[in-house]
């Protein structure tokens, strides 16, 4: 029994470990696959659709530009409130240009387009992938000869390779526009010089390493959400696990690799 | 027996004969004769009575030359249609929808 | 006329886990025959199926489809295979995000370059031949039960197979839509040439169409033969299925015991 105590833990753990190393290995298998169907699936009757792609663009990226201008407008604001009143206190209020252009194009612009996506999206692709999977219209596809992978994985890889960086584009700007309507008569410029201000602060490697973590953020929620969505059993009651653990996994990865990214670009 | 599909020029009348197996690895030339046929002549049969089996490719070809003929107002015929034709009209009740003739005179009477 | 068999499973055995689901399966369609799949619930009829139709590859045993061996096969050849078999699932499985017309029209657009206006003809003639003419624009939430069958079997159809797989054709429809449904079969058979595959455990249907009919029974084929032969059969499991029996089950007092007290493993 004492024997038991010890082994059925590390009996779970090693388990754990197994399905999360085949969860890996799968969503990778995705990824490949999805890449491969871009490329050359249309030489082997396997074409990506533009029209598809199109459609997941519209989706992903352009319904979603309220909310991420709203968000990071937000955001930006509050990061200008929080930056005068620190600097404030060491009479250091003209690095706040500064601070805030740095913070929002390293990490804010493309954090919290990700997350925001990974709320919106990642949880549509589970959703749909799932309840088609149970639903038996990925069987369906398969007996018809269209790949579900190239159906309804490779387009959505595609749209939110594309999407998710122009997305954070956008929060950055929104962010940048909203720290300014709050900091600019603080530090007794007028907006638009502000905004000048912070061109001049920001380098090219700032806006690179916003875009390039946006980048992995988008294969992060789109293959979360898809493999997650395949691997649905269950009925409704499944799909609906199904979409709060896409949110949560490709949020907490998100997060997760935002750190690494960070803490490697800024050594 | 062999594919094919060969257009005769008659009095008034052009007779697209087809032979064989229609499928779709040559139905759209089948649609591109009917179709062509209907553009020189008045009036056209589609000569059936060889075919030993039709798909829904080939009866797409024949439905789309009989709605070209009615928006013309031309006439348009199935000449003595091989019973495997008919079994797989008769499934789509296409039957009662084209006209079905036995010779190719009775195409213009 | 080739005498080659559309469909030759050779000792099929699989196994899920520690469950021997089908032993030793033989199975072999000819050309233009209606076969007819029974079974209970848990007979492996659905495995069987899923084999058949390349969603499962065998481990052991080997599957050829129309001289295909499914495991063997390329990618290639496997979705050349695909554009010749036309699967109609129990509950229809029609893409929720397009119209009926666009679902059967799907497998044109993916595997053809014919002309728009051929494959709509073409699509909705196959509409027309399950008596759904006109129903085109609706999408599928707003079609009946027995409607969603009949557009799946259309989807099923499109393409013209040589092959037709028939999931529960009646199962849930009223017993004048099954009839029209089970005459539909014949007459695709017939004119279209097509082999068939219905798995059902709806007796008077499989009696109706059937050519021949396999009876599995857990895992095991009880026998493959002619309607007459398999109503004739003095095999017990085959008259409880026939006459509705309740099936008596066996008690093995250790196995029993063991089923219940045994600790449970995680």
């Amino acid at each position: 029994m004492a024997l038991d105590a010890i082994l059925k833990p590390i009996n779970r753990l090693g388990r754990g470990t197994a399905s999360a190393l085949a969860e890996l290995g799968y969503a990778g298998a995705i990824l490949v696959e999805s890449v491969y169907f871009a490329l050359v699936g249309w030489r082997h009757g396997q074409p990506v659709r533009p029209a598809a792609i199109v459609e997941q663009m519209r989706q992903v990226g352009i319904d979603a530009i309220p909310i991420v201008l709203l968000l990071s407008f937000t955001v930006g604001l509050m990061l200008g409130i929080q930056f005068v009143s620190a600097f404030s206190e060491f009479n250091a209020e003209s690095q706040v240009v500064m601070a805030v252009a740095k913070s929002v194009t390293r990490e804010f612009g493309a954090l919290i387009t990700g997350i925001l996506v990974a709320g919106r999206s990642g949880s549509a692709f589970a959703a749909r992938i799932g309840s088609m999977n149970v639903s038996q219209e990925v069987d369906a596809l398969y007996v018809i000869g269209i790949e579900p992978v190239r159906y309804l994985a490779a387009p959505a890889l595609v749209a939110m390779l594309v999407m998710l960086p122009t997305l954070t584009v956008l929060a950055n700007t929104a962010a940048i526009v909203g720290a300014a309507l709050y900091c600019a008569p603080v530090l007794e410029v007028s907006p638009v010089v502000y905004i000048i201000q912070t061109l001049h602060a920001l380098e090219m490697r700032d806006i690179w390493e916003g875009l390039s973590k946006s980048v992995v953020f988008a294969v992060i929620i789109t293959l979360v959400g898809i493999s997650t969505g395949f691997g649905v059993t269950g009925g409704a009651e499944g799909v609906g696990r199904a979409t709060t653990r896409a949110v949560v996994l490709s949020i907490t990865l998100l997060v997760v690799a935002d750190m690494v990214f960070s803490f490697f670009l800024n050594r | 027996m062999k594919n094919e599909c060969t257009t005769e020029a008659r009095d008034g009348l052009h007779l697209v004969k087809v032979a064989g197996e229609v499928d779709l690895s040559w139905s759209q030339s089948i649609r591109k004769a009917v179709l062509d046929a209907l553009g020189r002549a008045p009036a056209v049969g589609v000569d059936l009575s060889a075919v030993t089996y039709i798909d829904s490719s080939g009866i797409a070809a024949l439905v789309e030359g009989f709605q070209s003929a009615r928006g013309k107002g031309q006439k348009f015929a199935l000449v003595a249609a091989s019973p495997q034709v008919r079994a797989v009209l008769q499934l789509a009740r296409l039957d009662r929808v084209f006209p079905m003739v036995d010779t190719a005179e009775a195409v213009t009477s | 006329m080739d005498a080659e068999p559309v469909i030759d499973v050779q000792r099929l055995n699989v196994w899920f886990g520690k469950r021997h689901i089908l032993h030793d399966v033989d199975f072999r369609v000819m050309p233009g025959e209606i076969r007819v799949i029974m079974g209970g619930s848990g007979s492996g009829k659905s495995t069987l199926l899923r084999h058949l139709l390349g969603l499962l590859k065998p481990r052991s045993g080997s599957v050829r489809i129309l001289g295909t061996d499914i495991a063997a096969a390329s990618s290639a050849e496997v979705l050349r295979l695909r554009r010749q078999m036309g699967v109609s699932f129990q509950g229809g499985a029609l893409f929720t995000s397009m119209t009926v017309g666009e679902n059967v029209a799907l497998p044109l657009r993916e595997h053809t370059d014919l002309d728009e206006n051929t494959v709509r003809i073409m699509s909705r003639l196959k509409l027309e031949v399950v008596n759904l003419g006109g129903f085109q624009d609706l999408m599928p939430s707003q079609l009946s039960g027995g409607m969603v069958k009949r557009a799946a079997l259309a989807r099923a159809i499109v393409m013209d197979p040589k092959l037709l797989f028939f999931d529960e054709p009646s199962a849930g429809l009223d017993p004048v839509v099954s009839a029209e449904l089970d005459e539909l079969i014949l007459q695709l058979r017939d004119a279209m040439r097509m082999s068939i595959i219905v798995v059902t455990h709806e007796l008077e249907s499989a009696f109706k169409i059937a050519d021949t009919i396999t009876v599995l029974d857990r895992g095991h084929i009880l026998m493959t033969g002619p309607v007459a032969a398999v109503r004739a059969s003095d095999n017990e499991r085959i008259q409880d299925l026939l006459n509705r029996r309740p099936r008596k089950v066996e008690v093995d007092t250790d196995e029993y015991l063991r089923r219940l007290t045994e600790a449970e493993v995680d």
